[in-house]
């Protein structure tokens, strides 16, 4: 009987530390993930962003960018396509008021560094800027679309061209309000 | 004291868990692709191998030979829980690059392989130099690797640009080849430099 | 179907969790010298990982976010793997004799074998559903006997080959294991 009365206190005095110190680094935790997704849409969005407002909703993060005067500037959401070379590509997508996209930034990639991770740098990433979700059609240059894909990296372009539309088109659901008339 | 002083040194080189003893290779394998991710790696071993080289000194006595193990295993556990909600809190860049690793350093085979054969049987300040010895050269061999890796594969150290915007890094050293290839050639070298010495 | 396809696709060959994940390289190195312990190895960790997956997936969403305590999922999920694997063993010494003593030998390494641990972690991270946890579990498996029967394969001709002298055994090995992961990137593009 000893031997399990041995563990069961050793369970117990874990589970209790465990408990202080979830319980320590709560808010710690929760501040740090907040500023690191505040220091990425702050890369995205051009102009000085005063306070953020979080949205949990249909599945994903919506984040509303105001000015000090508190003007809505910006929205950006959390969107991802699962048609990466590598799998899985995440990004954040920022767009203006009237749902034009001004940049978007890539939090989460397995796509070949040195070809398909272009899609992160700014050569690539500038020719989405200012288009909106009607009017040109959401593929490829190779596909009949606007996208100039990248040399050697047709999947990654259309992968990210794919997770690009596919925040665009969350925003949309989310704010069908502010959409450009 | 040289006993001491021995205890804290043999991890460095002549022990080393990863290329002498080949123990823990799956992070040194995963997280080396960047200096900065095999240092943060290698010192969140080094904190939880010494919180658990120290409990375990000091509690081997009271737990029963039947549910050793698992005791090691628990207390291993929860410090590895420790290092990882103090990552999240403090670093969240590094939780990022390390993923999965983090929690992994349960099945680090240094931690359960130190606590088995030298802190259970050991007094606590020499399982607290066991750990720090141990410990400091996971690290370096988690380092040097990276370095390697990083400025082969990306070009940069520690994040720093050494080649200019147009200059081509030898990518296929930050994807898994150069991972393998790398740790094979450092283990290599090590026997070498092992045997060279043990002639003269 | 589609979906379960890509995710069998991705776990047997593009994230294979030797070459890709990088996860069971202890024993993908110390149990590969001969081709039947390395099935044998590879079939215990199929049935350790697929059975550990669902328990643990069931338990994270059962136990730990019902009650938000979801900072105990390492020392659930190793405890949970850790006792399976004693389970394991006395189920199978007393029904089959003959699986006891394939696998046998190989189970107490399992407890220690991080992609048991790695893959229960992943399904819960990449919010898998019970059933794609499972597959997620068994594939991933079929991938590492996959990797550790080739390897085994190679080294079985390694044994022969005049290898300069500090690249014995290990060093050779993981060389060896670099020009597999090459071949393996291969397959990366083949979901999409």
């Amino acid at each position: 009987m000893r031997p399990v009365i041995i563990l069961t206190i050793i369970g117990l005095i874990s589970a209790a530390l465990l408990a202080t110190v979830a319980d320590f680094t709560k808010e710690p935790i929760a501040i740090a993930k907040a500023q690191m997704e505040r220091r990425a849409i702050e890369k995205i969005f051009p102009f000085q962003l005063d306070s953020l407002r979080t949205l949990e909703a249909a599945g994903t993060s919506f984040f509303e960018a105001y000015d000090t005067e508190g003007t809505l500037k910006g929205i950006a959401v959390k969107s991802f396509t699962e048609k990466g070379y590598g799998g899985r590509i995440e990004i954040l997508l920022g767009v203006a008021p009237d749902h034009s996209i001004i940049d978007y930034k890539v939090i989460t990639t397995m796509e070949t560094p040195g070809l398909g991770d272009k899609i992160d740098k700014e050569r690539f990433r500038r020719q989405f800027h200012g288009v909106s979700l009607d009017g040109p059609v959401w593929k490829v240059h190779k596909d009949g679309g606007f996208v100039d894909e990248l040399t050697a990296a047709t999947i990654s372009s259309r992968a990210i061209t794919d997770a690009v539309h596919t925040g665009l088109e969350l925003i949309n659901q989310q704010y069908p309000n502010t959409a450009a008339k | 004291m040289n006993e001491a002083l021995n205890t804290l040194t043999r991890g460095f080189v002549k022990e080393n868990p990863v290329t002498k003893m080949l123990l823990g290779l799956c992070p040194v394998l995963a997280v080396t692709t960047s200096a900065v991710n095999g240092l943060g790696m290698g010192l969140a071993t080094t904190f939880v191998l010494l919180g658990s080289n120290v409990v375990i000194s000091l509690t081997s006595k009271m737990i029963p030979d039947t549910v050793r193990i698992p005791s090691f295993v628990l207390i291993i556990a929860t410090f590895v829980t420790i290092v990882d909600m103090l990552i999240k809190a403090f670093s969240p860049e590094l939780n990022q690059a390390l993923g999965i690793f983090i929690p992994l350093i349960v099945v680090n085979c240094i931690i359960l392989g130190r606590a088995e054969a030298f802190a259970s049987r050991s007094g606590v300040w020499y399982s607290v130099l066991d750990a720090i010895g141990m410990g400091i050269g996971f690290t370096l061999a988690l380092l040097v690797l990276a370095s390697i890796r990083e400025v082969l594969g990306s070009g940069t150290i520690f994040n720093m640009p050494l080649i200019g915007e147009n200059g081509t890094p030898l990518l296929v050293f930050a994807l898994p080849p150069g991972a393998f290839a790398g740790l094979g050639a450092m283990i290599a070298l090590m026997n070498a430099l092992e045997k060279k010495r043990g002639v003269n | 179907m589609a979906e379960y396809l890509l995710v069998i696709v991705s776990a047997v060959f593009v994230n294979n969790v030797v070459f890709a994940r990088f996860l069971g390289i202890c024993p993908y190195l110390g149990v590969s010298k001969k081709l039947d312990t390395a099935l044998g190895m590879g079939l215990a960790v199929t049935f350790v990982m697929t059975l550990s997956t669902a328990i643990t997936y069931v338990l994270y969403h059962g136990v730990l976010v019902a009650f938000h305590i979801e900072f105990m999922q390492t020392v659930m999920y190793i405890l949970v793997i850790a006792s399976l694997v004693q389970l394991v063993e006395i189920v199978l010494k007393k029904v089959s004799k003959p699986l006891y003593s394939a696998l046998g030998i190989y189970l107490p390494l399992i407890t220690t074998n991080c992609a048991i641990l790695g893959v229960a972690l992943l399904a819960i991270q990449e919010k898998y559903s019970l059933v794609m946890s499972v597959l997620f579990a068994f594939f991933s498996a079929i991938g590492f006997i996959l990797a550790i029967v080739i390897f085994a394969g190679v080294r079985e001709k390694l044994e022969d080959a005049d290898i300069p002298a500090p690249f014995r055994n290990v060093p050779i090995g993981l060389v060896s294991a670099a020009i597999l992961s090459l071949a393996f990137m291969g397959f990366s593009g083949l979901v999409k």
